[in-house]
């Protein structure tokens, strides 16, 4: 059925840049625009061009979808509050002379370049065009997000001589930043 | 009327298209056309991400449902939803008298 093959290649374009459950969503919306095309009279092979230009091009489909998605806009947001809580952090680092604590220099630059990492995957996640690399790269930033704000987290409660409002709210922003990273990892890998 | 005319009205029209009820994706196209008289000219599959985009913002909600042995997505306003679109339907009114009246060379109405 040459309409059919047509299609198929239309969504197989798709399928190879969407996640399938889009792609599912994105078929049976396809389908119902060929088989109008078909009750109106035209042949299999007109009523899936038809269908297939109505559709429109499958990279302005996925560049829709890219800038629609949670990934992106997970990121966007992480990556546009981060200062604030970088602020934070660095009240209390300063206010708990942070030099002091018992940290070895090679535990401080892992975590530095872990910072550097995630900032990385944030800004990669926020302007890619492609969905997949877009996902994927908010996954790893949002989980390297949470680990490092779990280590601050640690860090000043366990290092830190007595608990301060700069503390208290640097573990605020660390653990909502926490909380939105992971529900956004849920919402990317699981819809 | 081209998808650049529409950018920033898509998502008035797609809330409208749900007023009356839960359609999935191909149906809120459909009714979308018969509104409109087919005089949109949009790449149709641009529509499934706005609805996502309205789904993210929690003016729509998305559930998946099985008719005649298929899979489908099926969308329906959400009380936000609800209140977005009669805000929106109230700013383009305004907007709209206040064009028409500008191009018209009429008087332009009082806000009511």
């Amino acid at each position: 059925m040459p309409g059919s093959s047509l299609i198929a290649r239309h969504l197989g374009a798709l399928s190879a840049r969407l996640p399938a459950r889009i792609v599912e969503e994105l078929a049976d919306g396809l389908d119902q625009t060929y088989r109008r095309y078909l009750e109106q009279g035209l042949g299999e092979e007109a009523a899936a061009r038809a269908a297939v230009a109505e559709f429109g091009d499958p990279q302005l489909i996925v560049a829709s979808f890219t800038a629609a998605s949670p990934a992106r806009r997970a990121a966007r947001r992480l990556l546009v509050t981060g200062p604030g809580a970088g602020l934070c952090w660095a009240t209390v680092l300063i206010a708990t002379r942070a030099w002091s604590w018992p940290v070895p220099d090679a535990a401080r630059g892992a975590f530095g370049a872990a910072l550097l990492l995630a900032v990385a995957l944030l800004a990669r996640a926020a302007f890619r065009q492609s969905y997949r690399a877009a996902s994927h790269a908010a996954i790893a930033g949002c989980l390297c997000i949470a680990v490092l704000d779990s280590v601050m987290i640690g860090l000043s409660i366990s290092l830190a001589p007595m608990p301060r409002w700069p503390v208290a709210l640097a573990v605020v922003a660390s653990t909502l930043r926490i909380t939105y990273g992971v529900r956004t990892v849920a919402r990317v890998c699981f819809g | 009327m081209r998808a650049e005319e529409l950018r920033g009205h898509l998502d008035s029209l797609l809330l409208a298209t749900l007023e009356g009820g839960p359609r999935h994706g191909y149906a809120i196209i459909d009714a979308l056309r018969r509104a409109t008289g087919g005089r949109l000219d949009l790449p149709t599959g641009t529509i499934y991400p706005a609805l996502h985009r309205l789904e993210q913002a929690r003016l729509i909600k998305g559930s998946w449902s099985v008719a005649a042995g298929r899979r489908r997505r099926m969308y329906q306003l959400t009380p936000a939803g609800v209140r977005a679109l009669a805000g929106k339907r109230a700013d383009w009114r305004e907007f709209a008298a206040v064009v028409t009246a500008a191009l018209e060379a009429r008087p332009c109405p009082d806000p009511a």
